[in-house]
């Protein structure tokens, strides 16, 4: 059993230990002011922060219809919503594409009626990294409302509040920090989206494209530099979380 | 106005919660609902708020119809049994939360919120939260969070079972005291037989979703229906006997059990087999074999053993008649005090206080 974990400590931490090493010979955090490096973190944390914010509203209202309106939709609907966790991101993206494209479902009206496009613009980003993140925060919204005594919403409900009353006055309230550690999580999520969001980008840049440009062209330093803003980021969402999570 | 219950039922999930029930409800009457766990007195009282969609029958409050009303639209308070105070909110906005949710002027609400927790005692804790207040105060709280709508109907589910007996004495007068200065319909929620009685203008028992009997405490604790009745409120001594003289003109039959002849004056009018239904504490026990006028006599029982004392009563198991048949006696003072395992005494009971119970096949006797 502790060879395992060894092995597995060994295995996980490698990454990490490589990663610290690059970094450390390739200059640190300062090949991050080349030029066009600092406009990629800004990319990506705007359209992060636009797709997480859609989220947490959207995914706080699925949330909500999922745990007490079951009957419409049921289980079926809910799988549907969630399907974007499981999807291969490169086909989340590529659908995104056929929908929102020039000549999409969705995008192709848009652009003949209104030319408006969308694809490989910052609203692609945000809309790939929104469709990717949402079912995350829905998730974290249905097991935060669970959370909540259905007592106190009976009470509420003999009391004469509407369901919307209901909904900001008791319900968010008392499911405050599960709500945020998931807005946390879908941020991190949505920084560190690669798949789908390289589908759409077209010459946009974010984070983990710019990783990938990097370290396949060659230039290491700007990619551990970024790779390891990353890490960062990820370990104090993480950290937040579990605070949350014990309060 | 009344409140009438018409053949209300309650099926979730294809389970049956509610059947058939029916009762009407006299204004500033309590009502106390008596049953085991899940036997459907909680979902009862949501019928009543308008918490449950869909439930079979007519609930009708002054003659109209509540259906389709929601809990807003109805002049009912509920009151929960682990309070659901709201646990991010203060005392004061736990009470006036009903109000502001009808949106009630500010002045109203001031006004009522002094009124009301003056009235209830707790106008010291209104900038507390539900966990800095204990079981009784949160009560209090969750109390007076219905009391400031005002309704014409009170819904209590089981409001003392989480308190200790101190509190629970004190509330029990607080809600009485409420029935009285306000007029309020009540309908209360127990699984406690004794808080049953004490608090109750009528009973209604219920088992399994069903109406088994509804009446006042004296006919429900005195003259039960059945013998889920009579177990639930505490006959601890229910006996297969059988009728042997029918003396109708007096109102008396001669019933039988375990060898023992009693008379008894509340029987079934056909059945020969029944259940002798006896409470402990309507036996008197002496030592000398005059009896009083109406009352049966059970000589020379033998204590078995004495039972744990609740207060100044004392329970005692004694063995009585040629058969040896157990019976259960309460007792208190000086007698109480001299009587040990062994000793012989005298048992009296009332005909009045002897209820016969027709005894069916079905029935299975257990002790």
């Amino acid at each position: 059993m502790t060879l395992l974990v060894l092995a597995a400590g060994l295995f996980f931490g490698s990454p990490f230990a490589a990663l610290l090493g690059s970094f450390a010979t390739e200059g640190g955090f300062a090949v991050l002011a080349q030029p066009g490096v600092l406009a990629v973190v800004a990319t990506s944390l705007v359209t992060a922060l636009g797709a997480t914010l859609l989220a947490a509203v959207i995914g706080t209202v699925l949330g909500y219809h999922f745990t007490f309106r079951r009957r419409c939709g049921g289980r079926g609907l809910k799988a549907f919503f969630s399907l974007p966790l499981v999807l291969p991101p490169s086909a989340a993206g590529y659908m995104l594409l056929l929908a929102f494209g020039r000549y999409g479902l969705v995008g192709g009206p848009l652009y003949q009626g209104f030319g408006l496009q969308i694809m490989f613009t910052g609203a692609a980003l945000v809309l790939a990294q929104f469709f990717v993140v949402t079912p995350l925060m829905m998730q974290a919204a249905a097991s935060a409302f669970h959370q909540v005594p259905e007592n106190l919403v009976k009470a509420a409900r003999s009391l004469g509040a509407d369901d919307f009353t209901i909904f900001i006055r008791i319900l968010l309230p008392l499911s405050r920090p599960v709500l945020v550690a998931g807005v946390i999580t879908a941020f991190a999520r949505a920084i560190g989206e690669f798949g789908a969001t390289m589908m759409v980008a077209g010459r946009l840049k974010t984070i983990p494209i710019m990783i990938y440009v990097k370290a396949m062209g060659g230039d290491s330093g700007v990619a551990d530099g970024l790779s390891l803003l990353l890490v960062l980021l990820s370990f104090v969402v993480l950290l937040l979380v579990n605070i949350l999570g014990e309060r | 106005m009344s409140l009438e219950l018409e053949n209300v039922g309650l099926t979730i999930g294809g389970q049956t919660i509610l059947k058939n029930i029916s009762f009407k409800l006299e204004p500033g009457e309590l009502l106390v609902v008596l049953g085991n766990s899940g036997a459907g007195k909680s979902k009862l009282l949501e019928v009543v708020a308008g918490l449950v969609t869909e439930p079979v029958g007519r609930v009708e409050y002054g003659g109209r119809s509540l259906e389709g009303l929601g809990p807003q639209e109805r002049s009912v308070g509920l009151v929960f049994q682990d309070y659901a105070l709201f646990p991010h909110l203060t005392a004061a906005e736990n009470i006036l939360f009903g109000l502001k949710c009808r949106r009630a002027p500010r002045a109203e609400q001031v006004k009522w919120l002094k009124a009301v927790t003056a009235e209830l005692k707790i106008d010291h804790l209104l900038e507390r939260y539900p966990t800095e207040l204990s079981g009784g105060q949160q009560q209090r709280v969750a109390l007076a969070r219905c009391m400031v709508l005002r309704p014409e109907i009170l819904l209590l589910d089981e409001p003392l079972s989480a308190l200790d007996a101190a509190t629970r004495e004190r509330l029990a007068l607080l809600i009485k005291r409420i029935q009285d200065k306000f007029g309020v319909t009540m309908l209360y929620v127990t699984h406690d037989h004794t808080e049953a009685r004490l608090m109750a203008d009528r009973i209604l028992v219920l088992e399994g979703g069903e109406m088994v009997q509804l009446g006042t405490p004296e006919m429900i604790f005195d003259r039960p229906r059945n013998r889920f009745v009579a177990h639930f409120t505490a006959t601890r001594n229910i006996l297969p006997g059988r009728i042997t003289e029918r003396r109708e003109s007096a109102g008396r039959v001669q019933v039988e059990f375990a060898g023992i002849r009693v008379e008894a004056a509340s029987f079934p009018d056909r059945d020969e087999l029944v259940w002798v239904c006896m409470r402990p504490e309507f036996f008197h026990l002496g030592m000398s074999r005059e009896t009083g006028g109406e009352e049966n006599l059970i000589p020379g029982c033998r204590v078995r053993r004495l039972l744990p004392q609740t207060g100044a009563v004392m329970q005692v198991e004694f063995e009585a008649g040629p058969e040896q048949e157990r019976l259960l006696a309460c007792t208190f003072g000086p007698i109480a005090a001299d009587l040990g395992p062994g000793d012989r005494v005298d048992l009296k009971i009332a005909a009045t206080h002897v209820h016969c119970l027709p005894r069916r096949a079905e029935d299975i006797y257990c002790r």
